[in-house]
């Protein structure tokens, strides 16, 4: 008893120990794996993009990378930031919003808002982080030209031609063309936009042939895009429209002959079922009449005895 | 060697099995019928109230009815498989076991299809299988190999039985009723055992006995297919046709076993059906528990290793719904047979038998286990039904028809020894006639 007692206890008080080991070790495991900020930088970037119906997305990127491995990189969540339109001291608060989990804060500015412009066209604009306890505050200025892309599709001569001109506009309704710019056309896929022509405005004029063997959706219809990228004058503009302009190729698909859902079976399917009843069955009948054939000789015998 | 003599003395030797029916065997008859008339009551009872009296629901729409179906066929086909490699090499020991093999081959085929009648829910649509059959379904291919099959048993069955209708036929002395001797004469087809006819005889008999054993494997085969080209967790497998195969002969080399001990004993056979013919069903039924070891571990493994989702949730099934019968199924229905078989010291009459008790009832439970668990949990999750459509237990009307399709076929078995000797007078006789050849053959070659 005495014994059992002691054996019982031993391996009980082995257990726990098993457990409170295993948990300590786990907490330290814990402590050890504990986020430490210090060792992280903050990246962050601000850009705009004027949009096709005019208005301006202005967009943010929070995201903070080890100093160590830059492969760790963990996105700021629901990091408040304000962007400002300014000139001078004077600040315009243009809208606020929160980065989302992929550390990113999107403010559409609409088509209508004012802007401050400085003497030289530029609108300055600031994407400002206040910052947390934990992290410090942040901000950031682009200064970009309210630019106009005019996209124009038309067919000279039976030539699909793509015009684009690009100019700005004063205070006075007075249209200025720039002296250049690069620009991309492309066709606007499922997923992503496919360049077809990278070219430059000249004089705020651009002219393009476009190409006859662009496939288009089932009524042949395609958008056509043009966008300026990363422009050190007028930042990201984009400008699309749709036009008949596609060639609709679609197969048709052929109808499916002998499937398992078909109201008649795969012809080897017919054969080989065929081959092997037919070679069973036969082989039945061979049996069978064997079997007669041994009936017949014993009633001949039968017939012999009684004579 | 005096034929009519030594076949008067077999007659005589096997004829108090024909010609009486004992206190005992009339008890025996009684109660398998009383167990009938049971599963006929139930059978009437689901005839008018329609399949709610089962356990069958919506969702698991087959229960012990399509496993008693699969478990009969599968003693069939494993009897036809083994009857015709007794019959093709010519076994020396096949006298004794031989129609034991070929009565369970022909009943179990003649009770199982019965079962999946009874899992149809409208009979009255049943010929549309044959005036509408679709080649590409696999449950019109299982139809025509039952079928075939079915009739290529009966054959080989009826001509291995002819040379003892005939012996049967030309004895006046066995004490039968006069129907018996109509019946006699009848199937033994004018046999006078001449020696073109016992040549034809053997000839196509041979033929047949290769055809039972491709049609077997094809059958078998077909039926696993059922189940294996669904995309079902747990019968999606490319292993399942083989698998089915060495499970049938699993558990029909079990049921052989099991019938050579219980004739063995009633019928005081032990100067025909010896140890040594045990040992050796016994240590076939090793190298079956072996081989259905292995192919369950695989099956089993497979569907652990591969992480899917559905085949996890039916693995989750079996061990907590279903965790003693899949231990049973696949542990002790297959460990036991190979602990006792194993060792040659624990290789006696009773034992081998006990394994092959065991090794049968595991096997029922397994084909219990590929069905019903499955069924409860399907490729497409159950959504918005109700707890009992879900869950299958079985009633008392489907175990009284199980336990009647058990009774009809010992019934059935009992009713056939009392039509033809349980071994075979004519492979006696033949085997007697081989050895005086070769008797014949050795003292010539001393002589030269």
């Amino acid at each position: 008893m005495k014994n059992t007692f002691f054996k019982y206890s031993f391996l009980a008080s082995f257990i726990v120990l098993l457990l409170v080991g295993n948990k300590n070790f786990a907490q330290d495991k814990i402590k050890e794996e504990e986020f430490n900020l210090s060792k992280y930088k903050t990246i962050y970037k601000f850009n705009s993009l004027k949009q096709t119906d005019n208005s301006r997305l202005l967009e943010v990127s929070l995201v903070v990378q080890n100093k160590k491995n830059r492969k760790d990189k963990i996105p700021v969540f629901k990091a408040d930031i304000d962007f400002y339109n300014v000139l001078g001291d004077e600040e315009i608060l243009l809208g606020s919003a929160q980065t989302s989990e992929e550390g990113i804060a999107k403010y559409s500015v609409p088509a209508t808002q004012q802007y401050l412009v400085d003497e030289d066209g530029y609108i300055n604009l600031i994407a400002r982080f206040n910052g947390t306890e934990e992290l410090k505050g942040k901000d950031e200025d682009i200064a970009v030209k309210d630019l106009n892309l005019e996209l124009t599709l038309t067919e000279i001569d039976s030539v699909k031609t793509v015009i684009v001109k690009a100019f700005t506009i004063d205070s006075l309704g007075i249209k200025t063309p720039i002296e250049e710019a690069d620009l991309i056309v492309s066709v606007k896929g499922m997923l992503s936009n496919m360049p077809v022509e990278e070219g430059t405005i000249e004089e705020g004029l651009f002219e393009y042939e476009f190409p006859n063997d662009i496939p288009g959706d089932d009524d042949g219809d395609l958008t056509v895009v043009v966008s300026i990228e990363d422009n050190d004058d007028f930042g990201n503009i984009i400008q699309e429209k749709s036009v008949n302009w596609g060639i609709h190729n679609v197969t048709p698909l052929k109808k499916a002959k002998n499937t398992l859902w078909s109201d008649s079976a795969p012809l080897w399917m017919y054969i080989v079922l065929t081959i092997l009843l037919v070679g069973v069955w036969a082989n039945y009948i061979y049996t069978i009449f064997n079997l007669f054939k041994i009936k017949n000789e014993g009633q001949k015998l039968e017939v012999t005895t009684e004579e | 060697m005096n034929l009519d003599k030594r076949k008067r003395e077999l007659v005589k030797e096997f004829s108090p099995t024909l010609e009486h029916y004992s206190l005992k065997t009339k008890l025996w008859i009684g109660s398998l019928v009383a167990i009938i008339l049971v599963g006929v009551y139930a059978f009437f009872v689901q005839l008018i109230n329609g399949h709610i009296v089962t356990g069958m629901r919506d969702n698991v729409v087959w229960g012990i009815y399509i496993i008693n179906f699969i478990f009969f066929v599968g003693i069939s086909y494993s009897g036809a498989f083994i009857s015709g490699i007794l019959h093709f090499f010519k076994t020396p020991w096949k006298n004794s076991v031989s129609r034991i093999v070929e009565l369970i081959t022909v009943l179990s085929l003649l009770i199982g299809p019965i079962f999946i009648l009874l899992c149809i829910g409208r009979l009255d649509r049943l010929h549309y299988i044959f005036l509408y059959p679709r080649i590409q379904s696999p449950i019109t291919w299982d139809i025509i190999a039952i079928m075939t099959d079915l009739v290529g048993c009966f054959i080989y069955l009826y001509l291995t039985f002819i040379p003892d209708f005939a012996i049967l036929r030309d004895n006046d002395d066995i004490k039968v009723s006069q129907w018996k001797k109509k019946l006699y004469r009848f199937l033994a087809m004018n046999y006078q055992d001449t020696k073109s006819q016992r040549e034809r005889l053997h000839k196509i008999t041979r033929t047949m006995s290769v055809m039972v054993i491709v049609l077997a494997l094809v059958a078998y085969t077909v039926l696993a297919w059922i189940f294996s080209l669904t995309l079902q967790p747990g019968w999606n497998s490319t292993i399942f046709a083989p698998y089915f195969i060495v499970a049938g002969l699993y558990s029909g080399v079990g049921v052989i076993i099991i019938a050579m001990y219980a004739t063995r004993k009633f019928f005081h056979l032990e100067r025909h059906i010896r140890k040594v013919h045990f040992v050796a069903a016994g240590i076939v039924l090793l190298v079956l528990s072996l081989l259905f070891g292995y192919f369950t571990f695989s099956e089993y493994f497979a569907r652990w290793f591969s992480h899917k989702s559905t085949d996890g949730q039916l693995l989750h099934t079996l061990f907590s719904g279903y965790f003693w019968e899949f231990i049973f199924a696949n542990y002790i229905g297959v460990l036991i047979p190979i602990f006792i078989l194993f060792f040659k010291k624990f290789r006696t009459i009773k034992s081998i038998t006990f394994a092959a008790v065991i090794a049968v009832l595991g096997l029922w439970l397994n084909r219990f286990l590929i069905v019903v668990p499955t069924l409860e949990t399907p490729y497409l999750p159950i959504q918005d039904t109700r707890e009992a459509f879900v869950h299958y237990s079985a009633t008392w009307v489907e175990y009284a028809l199980s336990f009647a399709g058990i009774a009809a076929f010992c019934l059935l078995f009992t009713l056939l020894i009392k039509l033809v000797p349980i071994i075979p007078m004519s492979g006696i006789i033949d085997y007697e006639r081989e050895q005086n050849k070769r008797k014949k053959l050795k003292g010539k070659n001393k002589n030269k």
